[in-house]
């Protein structure tokens, strides 16, 4: 190493350990000098540059990591606690919608999810009809002939009884609500079907199929065997 | 305690005096310093999974605090001050204590010399980084670092009035 090799070495890493940056200190009384005075001069740049740290810096930053944690922790519970809240007014409001639906709209969505009743074509026993009604409280009459199905089945939260008639081949869906009596009588189309919703007795008639010209027959039909007077239909 | 958050208060307790220096001849404010360095802890502390080696964590630390600092200046536009303002707080930090004497006059020439040439000064001196880890760190050549603190060390000469004459002749390339 030569004098201006050092001399660059001194100036970008004075505290260099390079053997040869060493060596030629040694040898070498000039640049032996200008290592001591840039060695005085790195201490008192140390020095300058060690300003004093302003005192409790560390407490303050641990109060501050601490408080910051504490507050993400509240931020999460409320977080927890807002989401249960809200998945309580969810399920409220999809209580309510449910309990609010009409039943016109639960008996065709009903209809939907039994479309299988409306493929029987075997005619079913009156007895059979007779103790599905015994079932939900209601002594018939009389039983209306061409039955191919019934069934005591859950509709939303009602209770019903479930029957298809047929005739000449066109099923009718006949649903007996047996706990909600709606207020008028209505004629009704929805989602292609064609519906009928009478109250009868202490319940509700909903007549379904894809044409409404057997529903004034099937009515008449129902009204003599739960015995009940209804007036006209609207529509 | 957790081992997370004693380890956390170790780093604290060990590093944060070193770094709010840093962090002071980054910004030349004090009060601005002492936030930078708190806030620079805070992100430290979600990323403590992050640090490996405990014996990287101070540079670990000054990336984060350099990134910082980064980010005050994007969210900051530089405010222009007017001409007695500045008279008047060079005035105000030349009667501080810190700001007398020797060392006085050191600390001016510091926060008067260029970014580029304050801050590998600053890792070399403060943080004991070798020429290689500064490149690394601000992401230029071990070569470009030296030039840098040969330069940054002939300026502050040259402004203590002991402006090495001969200088020039040793400027690496």
């Amino acid at each position: 190493m030569n004098c201006l090799e050092f001399r660059r070495e001194l100036g970008a890493n004075p505290h260099s350990t390079d053997a040869a940056f060493l060596r030629h200190r040694q040898e070498c009384a000039g640049c032996a000098e200008a290592f001591a005075r840039a060695s005085g001069f790195e201490i008192t740049l140390r020095r300058a540059m060690d300003i004093p740290a302003p005192e409790q810096l560390a407490e303050s930053i641990l109060l501050a990591q601490a408080t910051r944690e504490q507050r993400q922790r509240q931020f999460y519970r409320r977080g927890t606690v807002l989401a249960l809240a809200a998945s309580v007014v969810l399920a409220f409001g999809i209580g309510m919608r449910a309990r609010a639906e009409p039943l016109t709209v639960l008996a065709v969505d009903h209809l939907r999810e039994e479309a299988a009743a409306l493929t029987l074509t075997k005619p079913v026993a009156a007895e059979s009809v007779r103790e599905a009604f015994a079932t939900r409280g209601i002594t018939l009459t009389d039983v209306p002939e061409g039955v191919s199905f019934v069934g005591c089945c859950p509709m939303g939260r009602h209770l019903t009884v479930h029957l298809v008639m047929r005739d000449n081949n066109q099923p009718v869906t006949v649903i007996y609500v047996v706990d909600q009596r709606d207020g008028s009588r209505t004629d009704f189309q929805r989602e292609g079907w064609r519906g009928r919703s009478v109250p009868l007795g202490g319940g509700t008639l909903i007549l379904l199929a894809q044409d409404s010209t057997r529903f004034d027959a099937v009515e008449k039909l129902w009204r003599t065997a739960i015995g009940n007077a209804a007036g006209p239909a609207r529509s | 305690m957790s081992s997370k958050q004693r380890q956390f208060d170790a780093l604290v307790r060990s590093l944060s005096g070193d770094l709010f220096r840093y962090a002071y001849w980054l910004c030349g404010d004090q009060a601005l310093a002492h936030d930078l360095v708190q806030e620079t802890f805070l992100r430290a502390w979600r990323a403590l999974d992050d640090l490996r080696e405990i014996a990287a964590a101070k540079a670990w630390l000054i990336t984060i605090l350099r990134r910082e600092h980064a980010r005050l200046y994007e969210r900051k536009m530089p405010q222009f001050a007017d001409v007695d303002d500045i008279e008047v707080a060079e005035e105000r930090g030349a009667q501080l204590p810190e700001f007398s004497g020797e060392e006085g006059l050191i600390r001016n020439a510091m926060l008067r010399l260029e970014p580029k040439y304050r801050e590998p000064l600053l890792m070399q001196v403060l943080g004991g980084f070798s020429c290689e880890e500064i490149a690394r760190e601000l992401k230029i050549t071990p070569a470009a670092v030296m030039t840098q603190v040969f330069r940054a060390r002939q300026k502050l000469k040259i402004m203590l009035g002991g402006g090495d004459k001969g200088g020039q002749l040793h400027e690496l390339p």
